[in-house]
């Protein structure tokens, strides 16, 4: 016994020096705990003696990354993948801290170098041991990772004999094995309707997989070819990115590899601090927000998530006059029995795209971001789970609208400095996902899921409107593929794919818009799908400076439909549903059953041949007061069908008629009259703030609120005395208050 | 000059660009001059005669002796690329599947951030869609729908049709495109609305065009298809009146041949061409042309192309003779489905700037340019950030007095001072130190991009020779090719021409490729369903060739036809094309071939890795390709002479390299000879381009004035 121990004390680690991962990282963590730098670096030797070399080395790594997942691209089946470039690879430290990264879906930059470092702490490097040539396969959210859908591929890097990195890729897979099809399943409990699970398992070694690991994911999931494909695209990425690393080392030396890697990490702490001081302006910002799962009497869904929920981000951002930025979400509210909850892991991989997309979109950055930042999530939350088995394969539901906050936050920091060419009122949702599954047109059992969704409308801006479908929250590379493509993978006719009125946040600049399809369900008996990642009655991102947000969705579906006698009589049939007021697809179509509700995000349904799903997507929030929009931008805008003739003077005061050719004139006399006459209306209706939370104090007292908000704010109070201790004290409450 | 007897003009390159059009005249020896003159938009045929006549000067011809004698004429130009980006071109009228109305509206995520820096990518606020090439009021949808395995699932609303066809022609739209989901697989829809407008066009005595998709481009997606029929009418077609122009004048001139046009598959096509939209990008393809012609004459196969100009640096591969080609391309923001060279645009060039980030104060190149401005150095510029060209200036590598053969007169010290102000005191470093620095920088990142091409197709560089051109290809070449074990490095003396030289050695070839998604079957099985598929494609594809050829008097006998396809695993996206090495698929051994050797390419082209043959093969697009003869420009051949060159003509500058003060030698290039040596630190001029050869490297002056540069 104590021979064996004694070996085990000896035995060299593959560490740098002998020295063991584990205690290479807790080193790290040690020294920056320590000094408030990575690795304790102060000077930045390499970088202040030879810059230009420092820079060679950084472009070549780059270099390299980029052209990884350039190449990878090709390999893959998936469109998601392919055309929609959900994808992306990074290089880290021995110690999983990302020196530099690839374009793509960033958010798992930081989630693989949570599951590398799990893999760490929990002595791998033992059992089941990391030799060169192992491959090692992570899709675990608790772990690190945003849901099962995102699975990575981790390789690790050895240098005569000595481990000095990991190369890792990621891609969202279209089929995970849940217990329904699709890639994001929801409705049922927990994790164990959530697929196939990979907990960083090693999936092969000597450069190859294990053919019982692939036998496996084959076995456990639908839609197998894109699966084995996607493994092959980030094994191939992984090692284009080991052999740049192998030839930095030729050309460098392995002692400057060494010591530029941890340099750039701290040289990117600093810039970030830098640019964070530039750009914002020191304070306190608080933007929360809300989501809805309207669930009580959703007989799609498994009987314990059916309750009506919703979803508190009471999101805080602190901006501290050295550079700092430190982010909470204390407050938010307890996790459900559904599949929305959201590990730490992406939350904080969402914090790092978020700031991607805004502060520093360059190049250079890496995990030195993430040590110039702080995020707190209470620890029994829907964004910190305290049980391990809960469901999370729709986490983005929850995460897009808590995250929107940040950026109004941003915004307002960049307002204060005058960066106004940065402002943005935020995203909106990144729905409707529609996805599922079935005996598709080919004949075969197979599943899918859509991407349109990665197409928003963006939030308006300080000088200009938004752009009409561009982008989502989790990447700004959006792209909503072609109809014929999708056509290969979905058995949905595509009946028409259009701008949507009404989808763009009013303001005096207003959202960009976004789409709605309607498909008809064809040379199939029967498909799931579902609805997601929507809001229905609760509005998942909000307008900044007074503008609104932009739509919330709702859900329409027609079951058992007369559309085959209507194609056959050539009559017409809905290519979009438009108003919902006045949907075209209900004026035009009979249904057995007509599901239209604001149930937007709904779980698996039965759909047959001829039946119709149109999935409406978000437009962006807007920005500024309504009555200061330009009266010419709502010409147009009513002149391109995205805004309804009867909100035109109800939101924006502007009067406007048609034409003998049906275009749409300002009548800019009566337009200034009634735009006075809502200003002193305002005045009107206006009461002191004072006055205002009093009445709103006797609302609160009362606990005069629909179930969903009493159980949101008082599992809120449960979680965080401190979130409590602020609630009772702005409204004054008596201590033992309760909702 | 030469005499004026000897001199027989065969070959004319036109480069007509937004400010200058260039004519390259090319000599049976090979040898050539070059004319200029001032572009003229409105009729491209004045800035054509002019530019012609300046190039015959140097030869003291007249217009009347030489066009007679030409073999062929071959046009690029940028007309269509500036009539695309200007928003200049055709009224058009669209008439789509029903539901997709906003398609350019809508257009796709991607062309919101189509040619953006890696930055900018991510930089939300900056995406931006573009301006329809259609208003949406001039968009109408039918009802009907085919699917993806070509059954009518709706039929044609006919009414729909109709209406569509009166309202367009009541706005006067000059033109009507017409994209129908899944035409490619069953036209029969987009027929159906050609005959419908046809009848309408004729009674209501319009003289209204039709663009078809099915017809013009039959390939799948159908975003990037209506993308392409439109750049066709709208930008590509009107340029066939100036064509027809120039034509008329060439045959005033007593020229007996027409005018062809290079095209980004790489050959060259009539003017009558009915896929005109692929002469829109021609440029940097003329290079690829001359370095692929250029391995025949000289007999190797397999070339790495890097061209250097003020803005970017292009890189292709020539691998066994052959460059590859890409079917959906990116052009000015628009997703194309077109053939097009596959050329990787990197944002660096010569005119790049250079920058320190403001909160890091890291070195950033690009990805913008001083393009035709120069940089800080050019005091007519209004420039005030440094750019590569400055730092080259301040290095001596670059001579302020014979940039462009003095045209254009450089300020050393301006760009000292600028270089010291914004790079060097922030840093810490001294001028020349900077300056070395940022060019190692500059050097190393086009090196990386090199080596991962060729890395990235499972090559290395010892498999290739490399061949640098464009103004800025022979000053940087050293630097970029260091390390890497190239078989040889090619300069050719022309190589500030070189893409227009290029040009006039592309084949007068038609290229017509068509979606089949034809699924290889099991050997065992039945063959004949997926050979039918494709040899009815293959014949379909040869009559359009022959078709195209027919325009020009070219008879298919006159006319070598190549049958290739693209290949994919079944499920993949990415389509590998291969040449099928006969010209129809007879038996089961013929489809093993095309197995055998689409497995071969994928294997070079990604990882050997990702090879999937379990998941049997997809044949996605037959392709007919057909070149028939055309006069090309020899090899200029020279007698060789001494080994050293003659001293008389050699002059003296000092040059910063490796950190220290280095005594060149500077040449005329026109004064050396065929059979020269020159050993570094040495530095060769002509007008247009520079051509280093750095401290430890030699440069041998070939018979065909083409430089070797290898280490000493």
């Amino acid at each position: 016994m104590n021979l064996k121990k004694e070996t085990l004390v000896k035995k060299k680690g593959i560490g740098w020096n002998g020295m063991r991962l584990k205690d290479m990282l807790e080193q790290s963590e040690q020294l920056f705990r320590e000094t408030k730098r990575y690795w304790g670096i102060e000077k930045l030797e390499l970088r202040e003696k030879d810059p230009i070399r420092y820079e060679r080395i950084f472009s070549s790594l780059r270099g390299g990354l980029v052209n990884a997942r350039e190449t990878a691209l090709n390999i893959s089946a998936s469109p998601i993948v392919k055309e929609i470039g959900e994808l992306c690879f990074a290089l880290y430290t021995p110690e999983g801290d990302s020196i530099v990264l690839s374009t793509g879906i960033i958010v798992h930059v930081h989630t693989m170098s949570d599951a590398i470092k799990y893999m760490i702490r929990n002595n791998y490097e033992e059992n089941p041991g990391i030799r060169p040539g192992d491959i090692f396969s992570n899709n675990n959210s608790i772990i690190g990772d945003v849901h099962t859908a995102d699975v990575h591929t981790i390789v690790p890097i050895f240098w005569e004999g000595e481990l000095i990195g990991w190369a890792g890729g990621v891609t969202h897979e279209i089929d995970v094995g849940a217990v329904t099809p699709g890639s994001m399943a929801f409705g049922h409990e927990d994790r164990y309707g959530d697929g196939l699970l990979l907990s960083c398992e090693k999936a092969g070694e000597n450069d190859e997989f294990y053919q019982s690991y692939l036998k496996k994911c084959a076995d456990s999931v639908r839609a197998e070819r894109y699966w084995l494909l996607d493994e092959r695209t980030r094994l191939a990425g992984c090692h284009m990115i080991r052999d740049q690393v192998y030839r930095v080392i030729q050309e460098e030396g392995i002692e400057t590899y060494k010591q530029f890697i941890r340099e750039v990490i701290e040289e990117g702490r600093r810039s970030f601090k830098e640019r964070v001081k530039e750009i914002l302006f020191p304070g306190t910002y608080e933007s929360p927000r809300f989501t809805d799962v309207p669930w009580k009497n959703d007989p799609t869904v498994s009987a314990k998530a059916r309750r009506d929920l919703i979803m508190h981000a009471p999101l805080t951002l602190k901006v501290s006059a050295d550079g700092e930025l430190h982010m909470s979400f204390e407050g938010a509210n307890k996790w459900g029995y559904h599949s929305f909850n959201c590990a730490p892991s992406p939350m904080q991989g969402a914090l790092w795209v978020q700031l991607t997309q805004t502060l520093i979109p360059n190049d250079k950055i890496n995990d030195g971001a993430y040590y110039a930042t702080s995020l707190k999530l209470p620890y029994g939350s829907w964004c910190n789970p305290d049980y391990e088995k809960v469901s999370t394969t729709l986490s983005w539901h929850f995460l897009i609208p808590a995250f929107s906050g940040m950026i109004r936050s941003l915004a307002r920091g960049y307002y204060a400095r005058g960066y106004l060419e940065e402002i943005s009122a935020s995203f909106p949702m990144t729905g409707n996902i529609l996805q599922g599954g079935g005996v598709n047109h080919f004949g075969v059992e197979s599943a899918f899921t859509n991407f349109e969704m990665s197409s928003e409308g963006t939030g308006a801006m300080y000088f200009k409107d938004g752009e009409d479908c561009t982008a989502a929250m989790w990447n700004p590379e959006g792209d909503m593929g072609e109809a014929e493509t999708w056509e290969v993978l979905e058995p949905l006719l595509y009946l028409g794919r259009s701008i949507k009125p009404m989808t763009s946040g009013p303001g005096k600049y207003c959202g960009g818009a976004g789409i709605e399809t309607v498909r008809m369900l064809y040379r199939t008996k029967q498909q799931t799908l579902f609805n997601g990642l929507a809001d229905g009655h609760v509005f998942g991102s909000a307008g900044i400076f007074g503008g609104y947000p932009g739509n919330a969705g709702y859900r329409h579906s027609l079951h058992g439909t007369n559309m085959k006698e209507i194609i056959a009589k050539q009559l017409p049939y809905p290519t979009h549903d438009g108003d919902p007021e006045n949907s075209e697809v209900d004026r035009l179509v009979q249904a057995r059953e007509n599901v239209f509700d604001k149930i937007a995000t709904a779980g698996p349904q039965l759909f047959e041949e001829y039946d119709i799903y149109v999935s409406v997507h978000r437009g962006g929030p807007g920005l500024g007061d309504v009555l200061e929009r330009d009266p010419a931008l709502v010409e147009a805008d009513l002149n391109s069908g995205k805004l309804l003739p009867r909100y035109a003077e109800s939101i924006y005061g502007v009067v406007a008629k048609q034409n003998d050719e049906g275009k749409w004139q300002v009548d800019h006399k009566r337009t200034a009259e009634k735009r006075k006459e809502m200003r002193l209306n305002r005045l009107k209706k206006a009461v002191p703030v004072k006055e205002f939370m009093k009445k709103e104090r006797e609302r609160i007292l009362k606990r005069d609120f629909i179930e969903p908000v009493r159980d949101m704010y008082q599992s809120s109070m449960e979680l965080s005395s401190e979130w409590r201790e602020k609630f009772i004290t702005f409204w004054n409450l008596p201590e033992d208050f309760e909702m | 000059m030469t005499n004026k007897n000897t001199i027989q003009p065969r070959i004319l390159a036109i480069d007509a660009g937004g400010t200058m059009t260039d004519t390259i005249l090319v000599n049976e020896e090979g040898q050539f001059v070059v004319g200029k003159a001032q572009s003229n938009p409105e009729d491209e045929s004045i800035a054509f005669i002019n530019s012609l006549r300046d190039g015959l000067n140097y030869w003291n011809l007249t217009l009347e002796d030489a066009v007679p004698a030409l073999a062929s004429s071959i046009y690029s130009g940028t007309a269509m690329l500036n009539r695309l980006l200007e928003r200049k071109g055709r009224k058009l009228g669209l008439i789509v599947t029903a539901g997709f109305e906003d398609y350019l509206r809508m257009e796709r995520g991607i062309q919101t951030y189509l040619g953006y820096s890696y930055s900018d990518r991510l930089h939300l606020v900056t995406h931006r869609h573009n301006e329809p090439l259609v208003p949406r009021e001039r968009i109408f949808g039918v009802r009907g729908r085919i699917d993806l395995f070509g059954s009518e699932q709706i039929p044609l609303y006919e009414n729909e049709v109709r209406e569509a066809v009166h309202k367009l022609i009541d706005m006067n739209v000059e033109g009507i495109c017409v994209n129908l989901l899944h035409s490619y697989v069953n036209p029969e829809h987009e027929k159906r609305v050609k005959n419908i407008a046809q009848e309408i066009i004729r009674q209501r005595g319009a003289d209204t065009l039709l663009f078809i998709s099915s017809e013009l481009y039959p390939v799948s997606q159908d975003f990037a298809r209506l993308n392409t029929v439109l750049v066709e009418a709208y930008a590509a077609d009107p340029s066939r009146d100036q064509f027809k122009r120039i034509n008329r004048k060439m045959r005033e001139l007593g020229a007996n041949h027409e005018l062809r046009v290079m095209a980004s598959h790489g050959g060259t096509i009539s003017t009558e061409a009915k896929e005109l939209a692929r002469t829109l990008v021609s440029g940097p393809i003329g290079g690829v042309v001359g370095a692929q012609y250029l391995a025949k004459e000289l007999g190797f196969e397999n070339v790495v192309c890097t061209d250097i100009g003020g803005t970017s640096f292009d890189l292709a591969l020539i691998t066994g003779g052959q460059f590859t080609i890409k079917t959906q391309p990116d052009i000015a923001r628009f997703m194309l489905k077109l053939p097009l060279i596959e050329i990787d645009s990197v944002g660096a060039g010569t005119g790049s700037f250079v920058r320190l980030t403001p909160s890091s104060k890291r070195i950033e190149i690009g990805p913008d340019s001083a393009g035709y401005r120069i940089g800080v150095s050019n005091p007519v510029s209004g420039l005030s950030t440094v750019t590569i060209n400055d730092c080259n200036v301040v290095l001596g590598y670059l001579n302020p007095d014979n940039f462009l053969g003095g045209d254009v007169k450089l300020d050393k010290e301006r760009a000292y001072n600028a270089i010291k102000e914004q790079i060097a005191d922030p840093l810490g470093l001294d001028v020349y130190e900077a300056a070395e620095g940022i060019i190692s920088l500059f050097e190393d990142h086009l090196r990386n991009e090199v080596i991962s091409r060729v890395l990235g197709k499972g090559y290395a560089p010892e498999n290739y020779r490399l061949i640098s051109y464009g103004g800025g290809g022979p000053v940087h070449v050293a630097g970029y090719t260091a390390g890497l074990n190239f078989e040889d490095i090619l300069v050719p003396s022309w190589a500030a021409g070189f893409s227009a030289y290029g040009c006039a050695c592309a084949d007068y070839e038609y290229r017509s490729d068509k979606t089949v998604q034809a699924q290889i079957a099991n050997l065992e099985d039945n063959i004949t369903p997926f050979a039918e598929t494709i040899n009815s494609a293959w014949r379909e594809l040869k009559d359009r060739v022959i078709e195209e050829f027919a325009k020009s008097g070219v008879k298919p006998d006159q006319v070598e036809f190549r049958h290739l396809l693209r290949v994919q695993y079944v499920g993949q996206l990415n389509d590998v094309e291969i040449l099928f090495p006969g010209d129809e698929i007879k038996t089961a051994g013929d489809v093993q071939i095309i197995i055998d050797r689409f497995e071969e390419a994928y294997a070079k082209m990604y990882s050997r890795s990702a090879r999937s043959p379990e998941l049997g093969y997809l044949v996605t697009t037959a392709i007919i390709t057909g070149v028939t003869e055309s006069e090309k420009p020899k090899l200029p051949t020279e007698p060789l002479g001494p080994a050293t060159p003659d001293t008389k003509y050699q002059e003296t500058r000092l040059v910063y390299y490796k950190g220290n003060w280095e005594q060149a030698n500077v040449y005329q290039m026109d004064h050396l000879r065929p059979g020269n040596t020159v050993y570094g630190f040495t530095i060769i001029e002509s007008p247009n381009t520079t051509f280093v050869v750095p401290k430890g490297y030699k440069a041998y002056l070939d018979a065909h004035r083409i430089f070797h540069l290898s280490p000493e």
